[in-house]
């Protein structure tokens, strides 16, 4: 006290306020200033890119998904009896149901469209090279995830789409050879689709997909992190040195910007084109033409192939092919040993790639052009 | 790769100046890229790692005189941040720049304990033994409704007056009451295809036998006489599982059309395009004298070329 007294230059500019000592008890516990900084200041290689938004962005719509589906639950009955009844609800009566159910809905489709171009940008830019084999098949798994949380979400209004498209996709699965059968009958809690199905999709959707994507989600940053940025393909290393900048502020700017596209975008959709259910479902379609979300759209006019006619045509479109795809993928970083990332001096790679789009896009456009025939 | 420990004395080819204080790593080759030397008081100087000609125990000999350290321009701290403030993996791996080793006690309870190794096992054991006995509950708990026995009891769906015209695809609807698990007993609409048939299309589709249909133990359940001109169709393609149409086609005429992956069949079922395995499924069917048409609801795995029945 004497001290402090004597030498006004040991007082300190100001006393510490509240905030201020209770953030210092915390950070003496937990260490949060290093955690904050180690967070921050991770070295971005060639620095900060538009094009490097696409994790964060995916981050910030499954945050907004896991929001607005939490939010769903409270009025949502998954009982074939009440789900649909439950979800026109929702949209009709709740306030802003249309709105939540409609920003959910178009998420899902966001988080497609984001995890393809997060994937497609890790494919040619060749970041799935060594060292970041196990990155790359995290990601895969991801995406994995994200395919069956659309597949197992559009089920849950119980309206024609969600019945057909689920039928459809079962039956598909039941396409496997040995487990086939017995994965479309657990899948389903039974011979046909009904309340176990409801049931068990339900589950998917709303406990063991999230806790599975957030677990991986953390292990797929842990990876990141340990394996560091990939950087861009050229310049050589003291260009890149020179352009080197942390994750904040560059960074995590162009991701909040990112993120704020993708929000106003996904707000207009849901205020343009709101979820509209169709009749509630029956194993009967009537005058609907069942069909899949759009996304799906390309597979589905894919299938309509002669190529996969018969038993075992079907097979080779229905299992084979979305298998080996998937195998290719996974054994990816592990044949492609060449150190060469840069997508110009890799022609077989920017070939495939474009003829896996084309086809898509192909596909997509038939798909909506036959829907006129079949009127 | 040279390794200089902090506070090892740092020597020029003159005389000693003064200690190493810090380590400047390169973020990219994860190497030490320089030393950083307290000049007895004088403020700190960065050094290349170049200048090093050697490292010993506690010296660090430089290649280099005394005045050409002293006149670098002295250490700027702010231009960097430690390994603690920054997130870049494995950057100490190739350094080792402690004073010393850093040690604590081991407790005495471990000193004496051998059989770590087993311990690890027996733990992972425990673990798996605890894990077992839920594998099999889990597994029937989930899998209670999976299977079913079959019903083959008959179900109204309508009468024939319906059909106006023969070889048409006519649709009936009807009503089949399930039960599933604990749900109260609830109504399900199904449908069915019924056509009237000429006598050609009768024989292309029977080819002279009757249709019999067996359960799994291969007894008889019911028998279509090959001479009863309507036959049944059940609703669901054989395909993928969508519900098809009667429909107009260009070239085909009146056919059967499934709008979700375009399969087309002819009035007697048979496969004309698309990518179907085999012929729509023929049910059951009985007509009284009345008119009154029922059948037996069957449902068969769709994409095999041959039937399994499922319902």
């Amino acid at each position: 006290m004497d001290m402090k007294h004597s030498s006004p230059a040991a007082i300190p500019d100001h006393q510490p306020s509240t905030t201020e000592k209770v953030l210092a008890f915390l950070d003496e516990r937990l260490g949060l200033k290093e955690m904050q900084a180690k967070m921050l200041n991770e070295p971005i290689p060639g620095g900060s890119r538009w094009a490097y938004v696409f994790g964060s962005v995916l981050l910030f719509i499954f945050a907004m998904q896991a929001l607005t589906g939490i939010l769903l639950m409270f009025y949502y009955v998954p009982t074939a009896d009440h789900a649909y009844d439950s979800t026109q609800y929702i949209i009709h009566d709740v306030d802003y149901g249309w709105f939540l159910l409609s920003y959910h809905f178009w998420g899902s489709s966001a988080m497609v469209v984001c995890v393809v171009a997060h994937m497609s940008q890790v494919f040619l830019w060749g970041a799935y090279k060594k060292p970041r084999e196990l990155l790359w098949l995290v990601g895969l798994a991801l995406f994995g995830i994200v395919i069956t949380f659309g597949f197992t979400g559009y089920l849950l209004p119980w309206d024609q789409r969600a019945f057909w498209a689920t039928l459809v996709g079962v039956e598909i699965l039941d396409k496997v050879p040995l487990v086939g059968d017995f994965i479309a009958r657990f899948l389903k809690g039974g011979a046909t689709p009904g309340q176990m199905t409801l049931s068990r999709f339900f589950v998917l959707h709303v406990m063991i997909l999230p806790a599975a994507l957030m677990a991986l989600a953390g292990l797929h940053l842990f990876l990141f992190r340990v394996a560091a940025p990939a950087g861009p393909y050229k310049g050589t290393t003291e260009e890149i040195k020179a352009k080197t900048d942390y994750f904040f502020p560059r960074q995590i700017w162009k991701d909040i910007v990112g993120m704020a596209f993708v929000f106003i975008g996904l707000c207009a959709l849901a205020l343009w084109e709101p979820v509209v259910l169709l009749d509630k479902a029956t194993p009967d379609p009537g005058e609907y033409h069942p069909e899949p979300e759009w996304y799906f759209l390309f597979y589905f006019q894919l299938l309509r192939l002669k190529l996969f006619a018969g038993q075992f045509g079907q097979f080779m479109g229905a299992v084979a092919l979305p298998v080996v795809f998937m195998v290719v993928l996974v054994a990816l970083p592990f044949f492609d040993k060449d150190p060469e990332r840069n997508i110009f001096k890799r022609p077989i790679a920017l070939i495939i790639w474009i003829a896996i789009m084309v086809v898509i896009a192909l596909f997509t456009v038939a798909a909506v052009i036959n829907r006129e025939f079949l009127d | 790769m040279l390794q200089p420990k902090l506070k090892s004395k740092v020597r020029c080819t003159d005389l000693d100046v003064g200690e190493v204080t810090k380590v400047i790593l390169d973020p990219l080759s994860h190497e030490i890229s320089h030393i950083v030397i307290s000049m007895n008081g004088s403020g700190e100087r960065q050094v290349a790692i170049g200048h090093v000609q050697a490292v010993t125990d506690d010296v660090v000999q430089l290649r280099v005189q005394s005045r050409d350290i002293a006149a670098l321009p002295p250490f700027k701290r702010e231009d960097y941040v430690t390994t603690h403030e920054v997130e870049i993996s494995h950057l100490e791996d190739n350094i080792h720049v402690t004073p010393g080793e850093v040690l604590v006690p081991l407790p005495d309870l471990e000193k004496s304990v051998k059989r770590r190794t087993f311990f690890m096992n027996f733990t992972h054991v425990i673990g798996f033994l605890i894990g077992l006995p839920f594998a099999w509950p889990i597994l029937r708990f989930l899998m209670k409704p999976m299977y079913a026995e079959f019903d083959n009891a008959w179900l109204k769906v309508g009468n024939v007056s319906k059909i106006k015209q023969e070889d048409v695809g006519v649709q009936f609807k009807y009503k089949k009451m399930v039960k599933e698990v604990y749900m109260p007993e609830y109504e399900v609409e199904k449908n069915v295809w019924i056509l009237r048939t000429t006598p050609e299309l009768l024989e292309k589709v029977y080819q002279g036998k009757d249709l019999e249909f067996r359960d799994a133990k291969g007894k008889t359940i019911w028998t279509n006489k090959k001479d009863v001109p309507y036959i049944a169709f059940s609703g669901k393609c054989p395909h993928l599982g969508c519900g098809f149409k009667w429909r107009q086609h260009k070239t085909l005429g009146q056919v059967f059309l499934c709008p979700c992956h375009l399969s087309i069949y002819d009035a007697g079922g048979k496969v004309l395009d698309g990518p179907a395995p085999r012929s729509l499924d023929a049910l059951p069917l009985k007509v009284s004298a009345s008119g009154e048409v029922e059948v037996i609801d069957m449902e068969f795995k769709a994409g095999t070329k041959s039937q399994i029945r499922i319902v």
